[in-house]
């Protein structure tokens, strides 16, 4: 399921986006994420795989400091995107998340029509000078969601009309709209029919061509299907990461070994 | 038998069919209720209801129908002659009821035998053995109306003593039909809760009955005061000048235009302050802080109007005219627009906040999620997806908001006074149309005279305005409407 063009680019594309260390995560008394480090390359696909509470959700909204709007969070560690620490009383949150941008496990399109809705982000940053720019910035992002031909001729009926594939594709449209460089998948095809969801799953791996792609799955297949590195979560402990291809065929560690072949989970 | 009695006897049989239901329906089966259709309790409960409603349906009717029918035969009886002058069969059907009441009561206090009643007549003092018992009556007993009411209270006890008979005979025919069909295959399930189905229907028409009715009712009313006061003038005057002697100016413009005034006034206050405070409250605040202030914003909503209107006469009034007004040079009248539109406001924030805080507090917080992912903050977040998707239920509290603002009295008449005036100052006492309403139906009225059928007239069209604020509101909140899911 990987050829050969895909390691060579690996090879190429080595530097580093996100570089994780030491972080610890505590919901209240709740130890979530336990010391974990983990350096994220760019233009590649990392799935994030793991049982259902073992924190791997919790991790991903670290990574745009989506865990701030939860009183109950604290968070502590070191997290670098491009050498800056996030996580500095200088960086506004606001900006990072227009920087990383982030896809939700359920579709939530606004109450907006689908043109409102993909320019909703560049209207807030000031991307566009003028309405023909906004256009094409709409109309570039719902093509690279994969979406365009669908809608392009009702462009104002509202979003939330549409099926629960093509609200998930116009949510990562919405994304990429404000340009990122970091793109977060919170589960993003578990709502998702299967023909919705390989729709989603090619436009992750031509997403990558551009961004660099965080993807929390349940799913172990889809996780095989589109991504380049996998990082195992158990009990809030990164317990193995490494090549998507190393991880499923040659495990290190014994949990990610009895998780992959359904032993625990 | 009473009444109260029948149902007292109903309810008695219904808890025996209750329990001859349940037991009939276990002996069926051998005590193993498994094997029932239904548990045992739901056949005691068709039995229960299969004799409860058949006879309280019957009561029902009979109690409403059989008035009419002796008032008319009664009433039949009566011969035109025996109507005085300026009197009506109306007044004299009054005398026979009252005296035939009258009777009953001497009856059941033992103080006159039904014997003696057969044997009365007017030269004896009915009025001042009545008298004795407290029981007034207008004027000296005529032969003719001894005679009704002799009649009346004669058709009145067959009539009830028939009732008992037929509703008893309707419930214990019920009971004893279910009781006969209790069987191990019974829906008995199915038809209880048929039973409650109907039951949740009717209260549903009762709402929807009273809504005609009131409407009608003054319907009527109006319709008889545009007979007596042409309609163009009602609308169109701008003169609200009524007198009891007759030749009235009616004009309905001044007491809108008041009432639209004060109302615009208490929204302009309202609006922002409930609308500001319920986007703090549910977005902001700490949740200690909210589980605080909600409550105590919300005491506001329970203080009686009346207070509210002495703090606008008392406080508001004298504070606005000795600051504002009479620098300003815009008259001296404690009693003005601006107090009871203040105050009015002050009483209606707590229905615009804590509905529209109930309603923002309940998007769904991936809306939320969805545009603080995309770099907006907070307030963008809030302005531009969270206010949309909540706009049909705001638009909706602002409308509530609306309707009592327009259908406020007490804080008006104390606060803006009670004279019709046509005027931009806002610092001017004017009054409302629910002011005149109770002003032209307080004291001595006459029925029949304009001056007091223009209240009918003058409820009618606010009624109709708000109905129609009602239908824009609806029609807006569809057009914009940001529907999540």
């Amino acid at each position: 399921m990987k050829d050969t063009r895909h390691e060579q680019r690996d090879t190429t594309m080595n530097d580093v986006k996100i570089s994780a260390s030491g972080v610890q995560v505590y919901y209240g008394d709740n130890h979530a994420i336990k010391d974990v480090d983990v350096e994220i390359k760019d233009k590649t696909v990392t799935a994030f795989i793991g049982p259902s509470g073992c924190g791997k959700s919790t991790f991903l909204r670290c990574l745009n400091r989506m865990n701030d709007t939860i009183d109950v969070a604290r968070i502590e560690g070191d997290i670098r995107i491009d050498g800056e620490d996030i996580y500095d009383p200088n960086v506004d949150p606001v900006q990072l998340r227009a920087k990383v941008g982030m896809v939700f496990q359920k579709p939530n399109p606004f109450p907006k029509s689908i043109y409102d809705n993909v320019a909703y982000g560049p209207k807030i940053h000031g991307l566009a000078r003028n309405k023909a720019e906004l256009d094409e910035i709409v109309e570039k992002s719902l093509r690279r969601a994969a979406i365009w031909n669908e809608v392009k001729d009702r462009l104002q009926a509202a979003g939330t009309g549409l099926s629960g594939g093509q609200q998930q594709r116009l949510c990562i449209a919405r994304a990429v709209a404000t340009n990122p460089e970091v793109l977060l998948m919170d589960e993003p095809c578990s709502a998702l029919d299967p023909i919705a969801t390989s729709q989603v799953e090619e436009l992750i791996d031509e997403l990558r061509t551009n961004y660099s792609v965080v993807i929390v799955t349940h799913s172990m297949q889809q996780a095989a299907r589109v991504s380049q590195k996998t990082a195992f979560f158990h009990l809030g402990n990164l317990v193995e990461y490494g090549d998507t291809d190393q991880i499923f065929t040659n495990p290190r560690d014994k949990r990610t070994e009895s998780y992959i072949t359904g032993r625990i989970g | 038998m009473p009444v109260f009695w029948i149902i007292i006897a109903l309810l008695g049989l219904a808890a025996v069919g209750f329990l001859l239901g349940r037991r009939n329906a276990l002996s069926s089966v051998e005590g193993n209720p498994t094997l029932l259709h239904s548990r045992p309790n739901y056949y005691g409960a068709g039995v229960a209801l299969s004799a409860l409603i058949p006879a309280l349906f019957v009561l029902a009717v009979w109690l409403f129908v059989q008035p009419l029918l002796i008032d008319t035969r009664v009433s039949g009886a009566i011969p035109a002659d025996a109507i005085p002058e300026g009197s009506t069969l109306g007044l004299v059907m009054n005398d026979v009821q009252r005296l035939a009441s009258g009777l009953e009561q001497l009856q059941e206090m033992g103080r006159i035998t039904g014997r003696e009643i057969t044997d009365l007549t007017t030269d004896g003092d009915i009025r001042a053995r009545l008298g004795e018992i407290g029981f007034a009556l207008g004027s000296d007993v005529r032969p003719e109306v001894l005679d009704a009411a002799r009649q009346f209270r004669t058709l009145e006890s067959t009539g009830r003593l028939f009732m008992t008979i037929v509703a008893l005979v309707a419930a214990v025919a019920g009971f004893a039909i279910n009781l006969s069909r209790v069987h191990r295959d019974k829906r008995a399930r199915n038809q209880v809760e048929g039973v409650i189905k109907a039951l949740l229907l009717a209260s549903a028409c009762i709402a929807i009955l009273t809504t005609v009715g009131i409407v009608l009712s003054m319907l009527f009313e109006s319709i008889n005061f545009f007979r007596q006061y042409p309609i163009t003038d009602f609308f169109f005057g701008t003169q609200w000048a009524p007198n009891f002697r007759g030749n009235s100016d009616l004009g309905i413009i001044p007491l809108l235009w008041g009432t639209m005034y004060i109302s615009l006034i208490a929204l302009l206050v309202a609006v922002p302050i409930g609308l500001f405070s319920a986007i703090y409250l549910s977005e902001y605040a700490s949740r200690r802080f909210r589980a605080i202030a909600k409550p105590l914003i919300e005491v506001l909503a329970g203080i009686p109007t009346i207070v509210y209107g002495l703090f606008a006469l008392l406080v508001v009034g004298p504070m606005l005219r000795d600051y504002f007004a009479q620098p300003m040079g815009l008259g001296n009248s404690g009693s003005s627009v601006m107090t009871a539109g203040l105050v009015m406001g002050i009483m209606l924030i707590p229905f615009v906040s804590s509905l529209s805080d109930d309603i923002i507090s309940a998007v769904p917080q991936t809306m939320r999620d969805g545009s603080l992912g995309l770099g907006a903050t907070k307030a963008e977040t809030i302005r531009q997806v969270v206010i949309p998707a909540a706009l049909p239920g705001i638009v909706g509290a602002i409308l509530l908001a609306a309707s009592r603002a327009i259908g406020e009295t007490m804080i008006v008449v104390l606060g803006a006074g009670a004279a019709a005036r046509l005027s931009l100052n806002p610092f001017e006492a004017m009054t409302t149309v629910t002011v005149k309403i109770v002003s032209q139906l307080t004291g001595d009225t006459n029925f029949a005279s304009p001056e007091t059928l223009v209240a009918f007239a003058l409820g009618l069209t606010l009624f109709v305005i708000t109905l129609g604020l009602n239908v824009i509101a609806l029609v807006v909140v569809r057009r914009y409407r940001e529907q999540y899911e």
